[in-house]
């Protein structure tokens, strides 16, 4: 017997069933178009953005996150769910595309039938298990969603209508095919090929034909309406993320990671700076917030929430949407709230475990340019003295520009002003130029250097701050300045090659200058010394250290810096135990954002939280690679309490400890 | 109304200082310059009247080299409308007195219903300027302001005394003002107004034009006082290192008098 | 030389000052009248004549009436120095007589040397040696210069004076320190506790030196993340930035943004079982001491003085 079945058995394929099936998918679709086409409207208040470059890794990095759901399945259990939700929904749909396929065109028109033999027999299991796979998987997200509740997932109306519309489209189906298998299949061989199709069709057996019929028929078009309704919904609920999550995956920021779009100060007839309403923000800010899913994910990793403090960033992309839905000409700020947009670390977790390719930092710190530029507001008057402080004397610290140099006496180091013939410039950074702490980090990294026989020169009181905190802040303006002026510096002394040791100035010069013409290769510290290693030129003895590393979020998760410095740490022997959060998902010092110049006066210190993870993992040496990092686990260690048994180092201390 | 604010500019005071040769003045080599902390608050003050008055025009004076046109800068971004600046490539050595004299000329046919000065220049730190000021232009001045109000050509301001105690005071306009440290919070300047700033009228006077005094003294040697406590280190038994210390503190602090 | 000594009154009362100008005019071997708007009922110990101005009737401060009081007297004495105090009453009065007198005013004088009046530039990192090119010099004296090697003694030969001028400034009164709330900023003297008081309990401590030396006490941003300490005491950048007359930083060792926040400090005193710690580089003195021992020791002989 031939493996197949009757297409629009019992319904009929007559003009009765095809006319009103297509005139309410054409509405459907008509609709779908429509409500986007609305939609599109909105996103265009916003400035352009050009998104479209790269076009064909754009269109592959899409087809990766949507088919493979690389992003979504992330984390763990609801990614798993959502996946396989996606796959079997996803193969329905083919499932159904290839029966119009069949039914209305190939067979109509030119009498081609493929949904027969084994190809049937694969098609019925597959859409069957499809169809079981996602009623599973969906029941699993709605425990999840209605019963466990999982702390700060917002439940709203647009979900039950998902549930119950996604619920009721798969069971229907499944009625479907009951019926039609307890008339048609059950008892031949083909019924074995639809196993939960057959195990409905038994549930049945008790209904005579004539009734089983009338079940089937009117189910179908209940079904049908059903899935219209589905498309009709898509543009207005959450259903929308279909559509535009895949999109903002076309659409997402293809790096370099961490970079800021600059400001044009240079644009005398630009009459304000940053945003204040949205209209001021990009096309892609708006549209960030219908790719959200609230799936809660930047919530739950960012450590101002996790410390009390009003931000959440999910919430700061979602305002931004509602609007620009509604009222436009909002003043983002109010709206918002200063504390919130203030207290953002630009940890970059939210933006780096964002299923939906959201940016969140740069919406964050363009409010930010408006609060600074626009009305000189800092978070406190702190803020307002380090960036006078900077002006003065080049560092946030306000210590005299003229001894930044005097860290390095005694160890042979030469400005380039004394000699430009160097191997690499040093760029020290503010921290460990001034902060005795950091002085001891700086040094070590010279003492390695010169057992290595690199030739190595610094700036000296030439270096100014590389305006890292103050952009983060806001603060284009002074960044700006004190970037062209280290741009003048460096370039004037033709040099090839910059280490840094702080991830801030690395992810600055190495990122942010490029904007500016700064074209100069910068290497940071870590990276730099594992070369050493690897090269031969740079020998260290292994010896015991129990250790944690925690990683900063400038190498980490900007610059995808992960292996170096645990390379560097088993080198030196280190019995590296790795905290809960790590790599990718590590928790920030607190420092980053320019919030190394600002009180933390919200809800709980997120230095201690993270000194209190790193003692857990039981070790005795908390690395890190950062001077802000450093900085702030030196305090950190204090306040937790744990100082005697947990010890805050650099990588390059431990290193320079063991030099051959 | 006419307002006019006198800035300085000084070395930040975290600078490493060293002596010029001459041995009586600071060498300007490696300094950081900023406008004198005390002056912040008298511009962010007239700026704020002038917000007030709406009809008001506001001149920022300073004296210095080509140098201080960069701190001038600020004031003007703050919300000053004219720069006057007096070109002295040697003010260093002025005298309070003669500083007071360089204003009051400038002032004197120009009708300012309103001065407003620092307290006093934290590389000086004299105290002088203002109040002379005030005395050569023959008009009431108030010293060491914390508070500030003007309605219909009368000021009322709260001077502040020793141990957080404030006078009050009133007088007519014209007068002159010296600021105090947390007057108000000044401004940061706004990037808008920092680029308007740049295309607001600066013009420069000689300094001959206008100082018509001779100084009055001098200063014969500048240098580092012998270190405090010199980063002494005390070590020993408690008792006495308690008695060592209140003595060291009798010495160098007066706050055990 | 003879020099005239103008002594402060304030709300009813004679200000301990006028013994620093006493002192001063000893240092300078010269004689010495004095002048005061104030009242009979608060005189200072003083050896010598006094012209004494009704407060009551001259006003307490009233700049303009007291130049015209102090310009009579100095018509009358032919003084070749007039010495204020360089304090709010004193910094306001003294150049007002200083261009009556046409005279040349060296403000804050903290001592002598080489016939020079020297004075401190430069938030007290410089000194100055400065010489006068007019027949009368008027000075202020930097508060706590000058003091009095022994117990004020003597009565004063008191000339009462008055003047018809009128002033251009209307008082309207004093207006008390504010009570309450802690401003760091403000303080003369802090007491700060870092994360060596090892306990929660020994803030008291600190606490008690710091009311002992009539300031006000602050700590390090550990130990208020640790909640030890009240928030707002917080000093460093990332707290209060202060620049009080002392700064005594108990178990302190001296985080960059704690050491940019207080360093501005004029003296700055260090407890530290550490010799090494960061603290030490901006100190002035540096006691290596247990804290718990010393804290307590050095309070009650403070409160004994």
């Amino acid at each position: 017997m031939e493996f197949t079945r009757e297409i629009y058995w019992n319904v009929g394929h007559g003009a009765l069933t095809l006319v009103p099936m297509y005139l309410l998918v054409i509405a459907a679709l008509a609709v779908l178009v429509w409500g986007f086409r609305k939609r599109l409207a909105v996103y265009r208040q916003g400035l352009p953005l050009d998104r479209t470059d790269q076009l064909g890794a754009r269109i592959i990095d899409m087809l990766q996150n949507v088919l493979l759901q690389k992003k979504v399945a992330r984390v763990v259990w609801p990614g798993l769910l959502h996946g396989l939700f996606f796959w079997g929904f996803f193969l329905l749909l083919i499932g159904t595309t290839l029966i119009v396929i069949q039914a209305d065109f190939t067979d109509l028109l030119f009498g081609i039938k493929f949904l027969k033999g084994t190809f049937y027999k694969l098609f019925s299991i597959i859409l069957d298990l499809a169809g079981i796979v996602s009623i599973l998987m969906l029941g699993g997200l709605l425990v999840r969603r209605y019963i466990l509740k999982p702390e700060g997932l917002e439940t709203k109306r647009d979900d039950a209508i998902m549930h119950g519309l996604l619920f009721t489209i798969l069971i229907s189906g499944f009625v479907i095919e009951g019926a039609r298998m307890a008339v048609t299949e059950m008892g031949t061989p083909l019924a074995h090929w639809s196993p939960i199709g057959m195990a409905v069709a038994g549930l049945m057996s008790g209904m005579d034909e004539g009734a089983l019929r009338m079940l089937h028929k009117t189910t179908w078009w209940f079904h049908l309406l059903l899935v219209m309704g589905f498309i009709v919904a898509i543009p207005f609920t959450k259903f929308r993320h279909i559509l535009t999550t895949s999109a903002n995956y076309l659409f997402a920021d293809r790096g370099p990671k961490g970079k800021l779009i600059p400001l044009d100060l240079e644009n005398e007839e630009a009459e304000t700076f940053g945003a204040t309403t949205l209209k001021e923000m990009t096309w892609k800010d708006i549209f960030d917030a219908d790719a959200c899913t609230l799936c809660k994910r930047c919530q739950d990793r960012c450590p101002a929430y996790a410390t009390g403090k009003p931000l959440s960033p999910m919430k700061i992309v979602n305002q931004i949407g509602e609007a620009a839905f509604t009222d436009p000409d909002t003043k983002l700020i109010d709206l918002i709230g200063k504390d919130a947009l203030w207290a953002c670390t630009t940890c970059r977790a939210c933006q780096e475990i964002c299923p939906a390719s959201i940016e969140h930092i740069r919406k964050i710190v363009d409010l930010r340019r408006s609060m600074v530029l626009m009305e000189g507001e800092f978070p406190g008057e702190e803020v307002m003295a380090a960036m006078e402080q900077t002006e003065v004397n080049g560092n946030p610290l306000g210590i005299g520009y003229a001894s930044r140099g005097d860290w390095a006496e005694g160890l042979g180091v030469k400005t380039l002003e004394e000699d430009s013939e160097v191997d690499v410039l040093y760029f020290v950074g503010c921290y460990a130029s001034f902060d005795k702490r950091n002085i001891a980090v700086a040094r070590s990294f010279i003492k390695l250097c010169h057992a290595a026989g690199v030739k190595v020169g610094i700036l000296g009181k030439e270096e100014k701050c590389c305006g890292e905190p103050m952009r983060k802040m806001g603060n284009e303006y002074l960044y700006n300045s004190l970037a062209q002026e280290n741009i003048e510096t460096i370039n004037g002394y033709g040099v090839k090659k910059i280490v840094t040791s702080c991830p801030h100035c690395f992810n600055t010069l190495a990122k942010d200058y490029r904007d500016l013409g700064f074209s100069v290769e910068v290497v940071s510290q870590v990276v730099f010394l594992e070369g050493l290693l690897l090269d031969g030129r740079l020998k260290v003895k292994a010896e015991g250290l129990s250790c944690t590393y925690h990683d900063s979020c400038y190498l980490g998760r900007h610059n995808d810096i992960y292996d170096a410095p645990r390379a560097l740490i088993t080198a030196a022997g280190g019995k590296l135990v790795e905290m809960a959060k790590n790599r990718e998902e590590a928790f920030c010092c607190s420092a980053g954002g320019g919030r190394i110049l600002a009180d933390e006066n919200i809800g709980e210190r997120i230095s201690v939280k993270r000194v209190m993870m790193a003692h857990a993992t039981g070790a005795e040496v908390l690395l890190s690679n950062c001077p802000f990092c450093l900085t702030m686990f030196e305090d950190g260690v204090k306040g937790a309490g744990v100082e005697e048994t947990l010890r805050p180092r650099d990588i390059a201390e431990v290193l320079a400890e063991r030099l051959l | 109304m006419k307002i006019l604010v006198c800035i300085k500019q000084v070395p930040d005071m975290e600078s490493k200082f060293k002596i010029a040769a001459s041995g009586t003045w600071y060498d300007s080599a490696d300094l950081a310059w900023r406008m004198n902390e005390y002056d912040e608050y008298a511009v962010e003050q007239a700026v704020q009247l002038k917000e007030q008055v709406k009809e008001a025009d506001l001149t920022v004076l300073c004296i210095g080299s080509e140098r201080v046109k960069e701190t001038m800068k600020k004031a003007l971004a703050m919300g000053c409308d004219r720069g006057a600046h007096v070109a002295d490539d040697d003010c260093a050595g002025k005298e309070p007195y003669e500083i007071a004299a360089i204003i009051a000329e400038y002032a004197k046919d120009k009708g300012f219903d309103l001065i407003f000065t620092g307290m006093q220049s934290q590389d000086r730190g004299s105290a002088q300027v203002g109040v002379l000021a005030a005395e050569m232009l023959g008009i009431p001045s108030i010293s060491t302001i914390v508070t500030f109000s003007y309605a219909d050509g009368r000021i009322e301001v709260k001077r502040e005394l020793e141990g957080g105690v404030k006078a009050l005071l009133k007088t007519r306009t014209p007068a002159l003002v010296t600021c105090q440290l947390g007057l108000n919070t000044p401004r940061y300047p706004t990037l808008p107004n920092i680029m308007k700033a740049k295309k607001k009228e600066l013009i420069s006077l000689p300094v001959a034009d206008l100082l018509k005094v001779e100084a009055r003294m001098e200063t014969v040697k500048m240098y580092f006082p012998e270190k405090k406590g010199g980063g002494l280190v005390l070590e020993g038994d408690p008792g006495q290192l308690a008695d060592k210390l209140i003595q060291i503190l009798k010495e160098k602090t007066g706050v055990l008098a | 030389m003879k020099i005239l000594l103008v002594a402060e009154y304030r709300d009813g009362k004679l200000l301990g000052s006028a013994y620093e100008l006493i002192a001063f005019a000893q240092k300078m071997a010269a004689d010495s009248v004095m002048f005061l708007a104030g009242s009979e009922a608060a005189l200072p110990a003083y050896d010598g004549r006094l012209y004494l101005a009704d407060a009551a009737v001259c006003g307490e401060f009233n700049p303009d009436v007291h130049k015209a009081l102090l310009l009579d007297v100095i018509a009358r004495e032919q003084p070749e120095m007039i010495a204020f105090s360089h304090s709010s009453y004193g910094w306001d009065l003294a150049p007002r007589v200083a261009f009556a007198l046409r005279a040349a005013q060296v403000s804050e004088v903290v001592d002598v040397a080489d016939g020079a009046l020297v004075v401190p530039a430069c938030n007290a990192k410089l000194r100055r040696n400065v010489q006068v090119k007019t027949a009368k010099t008027v000075v202020t004296l930097q508060a706590g210069a000058f003091g009095l090697a022994d117990a004020p003694a003597g009565t004063p030969a008191v000339e009462k004076i008055s003047a018809d001028a009128a002033g251009k400034l209307e008082f309207g009164g004093y207006e008390a320190a504010e009570q309450g709330g802690v401003d760091l900023s403000k303080a003369e003297v802090i007491v700060s506790a870092g994360r060596g008081v090892g306990k929660p309990e020994n803030v008291a401590m600190v606490a008690a030196l710091a009311k002992a030396l009539k300031g006000e006490y602050g700590a390090s941003r550990p130990v208020v993340d640790s909640g030890w300490v009240e928030h707002k005491r917080q000093v460093g950048t990332t707290g209060q930035s202060v620049a009080p007359k002392l700064y005594v930083a108990c178990g302190i060792s001296g985080a960059i943004q704690h050491l940019a926040g207080m360093k501005k400090s004029e003296f700055i005193v260090a407890i530290n079982t550490d010799k090494d710690a960061p603290i030490g580089e901006v100190a002035d003195v540096l006691v290596v001491a247990d804290l718990k021992q010393f804290v307590p020791l050095l309070t009650e002989k403070l409160q004994a003085l």
